[in-house]
This record gives C-alpha cells, sequence and structure tokens, in this order.
C-alpha cells in the first residue's frame, strides 16, 4: 500500500497534442479517488501514466517513495482492472486469476488458496473451470477483480470497470467495488465518465476537462462548492440552471438581476461568499440547482422569489416531477457534452426546448400540478444560489478556488 | 390446388409450374456445366486415371498388381527421394512458421516496417522456379560467381588472412616439406649460417607488389641470415643459387627452431627476401617457412554438392515462404487486443513472459494454419528442388513430386510407375488436407 503523487505531469503527443496538462495530485494511502470528466478529458491518460502503460512526458510520478517515471509496468507493484476486462482467454477463471501469481513464483499451495480466497470473496467459485468466454458481463468482470485483488498490489488501477454492464448489475458491483476497496484498504485510482459512479464510490473526486485538472474534493464538497462553471455544469443529474445576470444594489440589499427576475440576496449567502459584495454592479453568471426550485404550492417557504416560464417538457419519475421550463433568461453556453448528462438525456431536454436556449430544470413535487404547454412559476431557495464571474468561470466566494489542494 | 380431404393422392402439378420447374433445372445445369466439365476433364479423370495406370507396366499393356508400389519401397532414388521428403516435413514448416513469427513480432516494432514487411514478401511475386535459378546462381561455388560464397569467403578471409604464398615448392633438395606443414632447410644451421631458401610454383601474379631483387645476405657471427626468394628468373637459372633478376619474397613468416623441434624465434622476411635472427645462442638450428605462409584463400562451400544441396533448396525454399508467413502472422497479432497485452505486463510479465503466456497461446490457431499449410506445401515441393539442384546431385536432393516427373517424363518414361508415385503422394497429403478442413469446419 502507499500514497500515489502526481508532480507536475505533462503528457504530450509527437503533434504536440496535450492530453494531461501540468497534473499535480496528492493520493493518500488507501485513499479511492474517482477521475471523472468528460471523453477525451485526460483521465484514463492519467491513469495509463500511473500504470506505465504510457510515457509520462515530464513531471515527476511517486508511488510510495520512489520515482517510478521510467520503471516498467510490470516493476510497479500495480493491478489494473480495464474497461474490456482484457481477461485471457485462452486460461480458465482461476488462471486468470492466478497469472500474475504464477509469474511471481508463487508457491503452487499459496497460490491455490490466495485464488481460492478471492473467488470465495467475489463468487466466483463455481466457474474456477471455465473459460472467460463462457461467463457472463458481470462474471467477467468480477474475474477482473479478483486478478487484481489477488496479487495484493500497492495501488488498483481501474479504467471504468462498470461502462459494460447493465445498469442493474452497475449499482450493485459499484457498491462491490467499493466495499472490496474498503475492506483491503488499497490505494484506488478509478476513472470514469459517470458522475454517478464518481460520486457514490470516491472518497475524493477529481474532476478533468481538456487535460486539466478543474477541483479535487469530497463529492458533497464538489456538488455544493464547485469551483468553476464547468465544475458546476459536470456534477449533477439534471445539471445546474446557469444563468447570466448582474448583481445590483437594491436599496440596503443585494440582488441577482436575471432580467426577467430579482433573486435577492440572503444574509446567509453573502456570509458564505462575501467576495459577492465586490461584484455589486457587474456581471455574473447565477446557478441554480434543479432541486433548489419548487412548486409553490409545495415550498416550504411559500413567498420565496419566483421564476416565470412555459412548461416544455414535465417528466414524471414518480418520486418528483422533472419538468422543462422556457423562461427567456439568458443562459450561458456550455457545451452540452461538457455536461455530466447521458448524451440521450441532452438529447431530450434539447428536443424540448422550443427556441434553441436552454430550459430552466427544476426538480419538483410529484403533487405539483403543473401541465405541459401551460405558464408555470417556481419558487427558488435563494440562500442556495451558486455564483460564477463570467469572465474566468470561477466560482465566486471568499475561499480561493480549491484547484488541485488535497483534502 | 386439390381438395382438402384427398391428402393422399399427389396434387396435380398444373403444366405452367412443371415448366417452370424445368426451366429452374436448365438454368441450374447450365451454371454448373463449365464448372463440370472442366472438373471432370482436367480433374477427376486424370485423377482416376492415374490410379489405374499405376497398376500397369511401363507401356501401359499389362496389369502388373502392386509391382509399382514395391518397386517405390525399394528402389534406392525413390528411397532417398521420401527420405528427403520426410526431412523437408520435419523441418521446413517449423523453420517458416518460426521466422514468420520472428518477422510479425519484429515489423510490429520497427519503424520502417512496411518496407521491411514488402522486401520479406517480395519473394511471394516471384515463381518459385525463378527463386530457384536465383538462388541456384547465388549458390555457385567459385566465390568470384556465388554471392553466398562471396559473402562467406569475404568474412573467412578476414577472420583467417590467407597465406603470401598458397602454391609454392622447394626448388631444391636442400628444403624438405610442402605447404601442408611448412618448408624447412634439411640441414641445420649454427649462429653465422646463412639459410637459403629457395621456392618455385610461384605464379608472378602471386609475388607481393612490394618485392624487390633477392640479395643473399653476409653472414654474421651470432646471428642466423637467411634470404626467402622466389628461385626462378626467365630462362631458367641455376637452383638453390640466389641469382640477379630473382624476387625476393617478402612477408613471408621464417621460424627458427631448435634441431629436436620447437620453436625458438619467428621473423618475417623483408622486401628483398631476408630475415636474420639475432642474438641466437650456440647449437645446431634449423630454418623453416610456417604453413601459415602457405595458407589457401577461401575457395567455396559446395552448396550444390551431394552432402548440402537439400539444406540449400530448404534455405531457398524458406526464403520465399517465410513473407507469406509474416504476413498472415502479423494479421493474427494485429488481430490481439492491445488489453491484453497490457493487462499481463500490468500483471508483472516481461515482455518475454507476454509473448510466451500471451501472444503465443492467443496466435496458437493462425500458427497452426501456417503449419498445416506449409506441411501441405512441403509434401507437394517440386520446381525449387529442380530448379536449385543441378542435374549432377537431382537423385541427392530428389522428392517424392520431383521423383514422380522424372520417371514418368525425365528420359525414363514410366508412366506405371510414375503414377504410383503420384497416387502415393497424394494419399501422403490427404490426412493433412483433412485436418485443416476439420479446422475450419471448427472456427465457423
Amino acid at each position: 500500500m502507499a500514497n500515489v503523487t502526481f508532480d507536475g505531469i505533462w503528457k504530450v503527443y509527437g503533434d504536440d497534442t496535450v492530453a494531461v496538462r501540468d497534473l499535480s495530485l496528492d493520493i493518500g494511502d488507501g485513499e479511492f479517488v474517482v477521475l471523472v470528466g468528460p471523453s477525451g478529458c485526460g483521465k484514463t491518460t492519467a491513469l495509463r501514466m500511473v500504470a506505465g502503460l504510457e510515457e509520462i512526458t515530464s513531471g515527476e510520478l511517486r508511488i510510495g517513495d520512489r520515482t517510478v517515471n521510467e520503471v516498467p509496468a510490470k516493476d510497479r507493484d500495480i493491478a489494473m482492472v480495464f474497461q474490456s476486462y482484457a481477461l485471457y482467454p485462452h486460461l480458465t477463471v482461476f488462471e486468470n486469476i492466478a497469472f500474475g501469481l504464477r509469474l511471481q513464483k508463487v508457491e503452487k499451495a499459496e497460490v491455490e488458496k490466495r485464488v481460492t480466497d478471492a473467488a470465495r470473496v467475489l463468487g466466483l467459485e463455481p466457474y474456477l473451470r471455465r473459460k472467460p468466454r463462457a461467463l457472463s458481463g458481470g462474471q467477467r468482470q468480477r474475474v477482473a477483480m479478483g486478478r487484481a485483488i489477488v496479487r495484493r498490489p500497492r495501488v488498483f488501477l481501474m479504467d471504468e470497470p462498470l461502462s459494460n454492464l447493465d445498469a442493474k448489475l452497475r449499482v450493485q458491483t459499484r457498491a462491490e467495488i467499493s466495499r472490496l476497496q474498503s475492506d483491503l484498504g488499497v490505494t484506488t485510482i478509478y476513472v470514469t465518465h459517470d458522475q454517478v459512479e464518481a460520486m457514490t464510490m470516491g472518497d475524493r473526486v477529481a474532476v478533468m476537462r481538456k487535460g486539466v485538472l478543474q477541483q479535487v474534493a469530497a463529492p458533497q464538497v464538489l456538488y455544493d462548492e464547485p469551483a468553476n462553471l464547468f465544475v458546476a455544469g459536470f456534477i449533477g443529474s439534471p445539471s445546474m440552471n446557469l444563468f447570466r445576470g448582474t448583481i445590483a444594489q437594491d436599496g440596503d440589499a443585494l440582488v441577482a438581476d436575471l432580467g426577467e427576475a430579482r433573486l435577492p440576496l440572503s444574509a446567509a449567502t453573502l456570509e458564505r461568499r462575501p467576495a459577492l459584495r465586490a461584484h455589486a454592479g457587474r456581471e455574473v453568471v447565477v446557478g441554480i440547482r434543479p432541486e433548489d426550485l419548487e412548486d409553490p404550492a409545495h415550498a416550504r417557504d411559500p413567498d420565496a422569489p419566483r421564476l416565470r416560464g412555459r412548461v416544455v417538457l414535465r417528466e414524471a419519475l414518480g418520486s418528483e416531477i422533472v419538468a422543462h421550463l422556457a423562461t427567456g433568461l439568458r443562459d450561458v453556453d456550455i457545451d452540452p457534452e461538457e455536461r455530466g448528462v447521458d448524451p440521450q438525456e441532452a438529447g431530450i431536454a434539447e428536443g424540448a426546448a422550443v427556441s434553441g436556449e436552454t430550459p430552466l430544470v427544476a426538480r419538483i413535487s410529484p403533487r405539483s400540478g403543473i401541465s405541459e404547454g401551460e405558464d408555470a412559476e417556481l419558487a427558488v431557495d435563494v440562500s442556495a444560489l451558486h455564483f460564477f464571474d463570467p469572465g474566468n468561470g470561477l466560482g465566486i466566494s471568499d475561499a480561493e478556488p480549491v484547484i488541485g489542494a488535497s483534502a | 390446388m386439390a381438395g382438402g380431404g384427398n391428402i393422399a393422392a399427389a396434387p396435380p402439378v398444373p403444366r405452367e409450374r412443371r415448366r417452370a420447374r424445368l426451366r429452374d433445372r436448365v438454368v441450374a445445369g447450365a451454371f454448373l456445366l463449365p464448372a463440370a466439365v472442366l472438373l471432370g476433364v482436367w480433374l477427376v479423370y486424370p485423377a482416376v486415371n492415374t490410379v489405374v495406370r499405376s497398376f500397369y507396366d511401363r507401356s501401359g499393356d499389362a496389369f502388373v498388381g502392386i509391382d509399382n508400389y514395391r518397386t517405390l519401397f525399394s528402389s534406392d532414388p525413390l528411397l532417398t527421394a521420401i527420405r528427403n521428403n520426410a526431412l523437408w516435413v520435419a523441418v521446413v514448416p517449423a523453420l517458416v512458421t518460426a521466422i514468420g513469427l520472428i518477422f510479425a513480432v519484429l515489423t510490429e516494432r520497427i519503424r520502417w516496417s512496411v518496407a521491411f514487411k514488402v522486401a520479406v514478401f517480395m519473394p511471394m511475386a516471384i515463381s518459385l522456379f525463378a527463386a530457384g535459378v536465383i538462388w541456384r546462381v547465388m549458390y555457385e561455388k567459385e566465390p568470384d560467381r556465388g554471392a553466398i560464397n562471396a559473402t562467406i569467403g569475404a568474412v573467412a578471409d578476414w577472420v583467417d588472412p590467407p597465406g603470401v604464398l598458397s602454391s609454392a615448392r622447394a626448388s631444391s633438395p636442400a628444403l624438405a616439406g610442402g605447404t601442408g606443414g611448412g618448408i624447412a632447410l634439411r640441414d641445420t644451421v649454427r649462429p653465422g649460417g646463412v639459410a637459403l631458401m629457395g621456392l618455385t610454383g610461384i605464379r608472378a601474379s602471386e609475388v607481393p607488389d612490394d618485392a624487390r631483387e633477392a640479395v643473399r645476405p653476409a653472414s654474421r657471427p651470432g646471428t642466423v641470415t637467411g634470404v626467402v626468394w622466389r628461385d626462378f628468373r626467365p630462362g631458367g637459372g641455376r637452383a638453390g643459387v640466389v641469382e640477379p633478376g630473382e624476387s625476393g619474397l617478402p612477408g613471408v613468416t621464417v621460424e627458427l627452431r631448435h634441431s629436436g623441434g620447437g620453436r625458438v624465434a619467428t621473423t618475417e622476411t623483408g622486401p628483398d627476401g631476408t630475415f636474420r635472427f639475432d642474438g641466437v645462442a650456440d647449437g645446431d638450428y634449423r630454418v623453416a617457412i610456417g604453413a601459415a605462409t602457405f595458407a589457401a584463400p577461401f575457395d567455396g562451400v559446395n552448396w550444390l554438392g551431394q552432402g548440402l544441396i537439400t539444406p540449400a533448396v530448404m534455405m531457398a525454399y524458406i526464403w520465399v515462404w517465410a513473407g507469406f508467413a509474416m504476413v498472415v502472422i502479423g494479421a493474427g497479432l494485429a488481430a490481439i487486443p492491445r488489453d491484453l497485452l497490457e493487462a499481463a505486463r500490468t500483471d508483472g510479465a516481461s515482455e518475454w513472459q507476454v509473448f510466451r503466456r500471451v501472444t503465443v497461446p492467443l496466435l496458437a490457431p493462425v500458427l497452426s494454419v501456417v503449419f498445416i499449410t506449409m506441411i501441405i506445401n512441403v509434401l507437394k515441393v517440386f520446381d525449387i528442388v529442380l530448379s536449385v539442384a543441378p542435374a549432377s546431385v537431382q537423385d541427392d536432393a530428389n522428392v517424392i513430386a520431383l521423383a514422380m516427373w522424372r520417371t514418368a517424363f525425365g528420359g525414363t518414361n514410366d508412366f506405371g510407375l510414375g503414377s504410383a508415385i503420384a497416387v502415393f503422394l497424394f494419399l501422403l497429403v490427404i490426412p493433412v488436407l483433412a485436418l485443416n478442413v476439420r479446422r475450419f469446419r471448427r472456427e465457423q
């Protein structure tokens, strides 16, 4: 077991394509860190550099106290789980799991014992004599896990290990991996594009975009205090509503002027974000999480300020209703691919938008009486608003943006 | 159609339907006919006829039963052919597969892999017979003519340089010995003596360029002096006497030996052929020219001789087929998911272990296809043997197909025995072919 340190790591491909830009990240001993981001953000490249499958262009990578930039993969004492599982098709499940041990010339009896133990933990005992092609996707995934844990490596590396499983199995396996990792206490780096995996599994989550680390924090912190517009849009599903507005003086108080609506800033908000005062009279981006909007009839505070719009889509999910409203507010241009939303889901939302503008998305009470095509009002929980500087995209708060900081 | 109750009787087929069915058959027959005719005339008929013919004698008049098959397994040239063919099967498919595998793996890693692949695959574009002719020329024994012996000769002469004189003999009875063990003076020499070592039988072209006229050195006390010279001048001259116009032989290694044997010192002659050993203790000595001086230059490996002809033909054959193996195995290699190799590396495997434990097992189906294909090819090997091996050694290089051809068409004109050989070869190929077909079925 060991900590893993990225110290100013760069990966530049021959044609000057920068895959990873100046990545610095400390991963503690036994910690579970999830690298998450849209495809092409460099998360897999970063993982492969730890594995030794990708050369490091510059910077220093340490596992434990050892600088491993030049150490070949076989000597790094890591175990990797691949998206495709990469099981050896010519070997039985037993031999697949035992492969690494055989290479280490571990004693026969010991191999037998460790493989059987791993198989029991993973529920693979009935399948040990089978070839991988005779297994289901979930079983293959567990064989891949078995191959990793049986060697007792210092670091686990997992490259989207669940993306080939169906949704139900994914949820179950997610929990199994988390439990296994905390039982074994092995430092783990886990790459995924799925923010739900990131939020549920990681001790800390590192969000990457175009090769640059955006924010590293515990999942809840990431959700509550996104460091910039990208993280705000990426984390959370449906993703945060972002609109342009200005901070205006309204007597003694400050309000966020969204054009169509004015949202007063509570004392609590200003206390949490003292830097907002300095933005008075300037343009900002206001973020509203869908769950901070509610049908006024069901809102905790019936007098809360409201946003108006026409309901273009109403998705009843049973436990809640997801309502899409065309509001006429000035939205912020964010590439839908960079939102942490399923492309299909995004497609629905896009199709529902009347004019190309992004609709306001709200998660409201299932007892709400709103219906498609009608105008509706939504109450806003102003204490939960997020603010960003439109110039550099950074969140407006007092604290320095928490990019690259360790927990 | 017929009424529902009348099941047993065939429903009467309307005339139009019948005509349509007939037309279908005619069309199908028309499409099949060309192939059927071609197969029948050039494959089925000759095959059947060959089997029948193998039970008849040379002229085809008398039925001889299995006599031809008896001859096949009792006559020496034919047994050589069978033995050689067995050797081919044992050596060539394995070598071609191994070399193809090595090339395929290497070309995955080198930068100029496309150029390399083209170069290795190129022989496949040449007919085997032409490839045989190329190798026949390269195998020439004379290093001046055969590329392979020229190459070996260049290396051999560099590692072990030839002597100054490769063909020389003593000019007078005062000297004894020959080019094999060196040439020595019969009489012993004492310090102060002069050793005269005349040699003849040296072509003018063999005399080193820096040679000058030979000089008879003066006697000096405590020193053995002497001269090695070409004891010959146009018009004759006296043997054993240094005369004007006779050339000294420089660069010759001269040894001073105890009279009882054992070397005391060595030296080399100067441009005028003189040499001397200084500070020689009193006693009797012999003076000799070392054998190294007479070492002959490399004169070529006799690739096309009886002993090496089969390996030589095999080499040519492997040269042609290695490209095929490389391309097929390379395709198999490209089909192995990178993930698997990377997984093995992260599992702690060295490159060799990855190759041995992952790449090769995954390539096994492709390797066996290449191997089996090569067995079939090698069983039928014919033209390259004919073109590489000169007629004089074709008995030694013989293989079954060549034996068949030589027996039936090569002057003997024994079509009975020739047919028997052909049938025997066919029987050998069948099981391997069946193996291959079964493999294909299983893969589908």
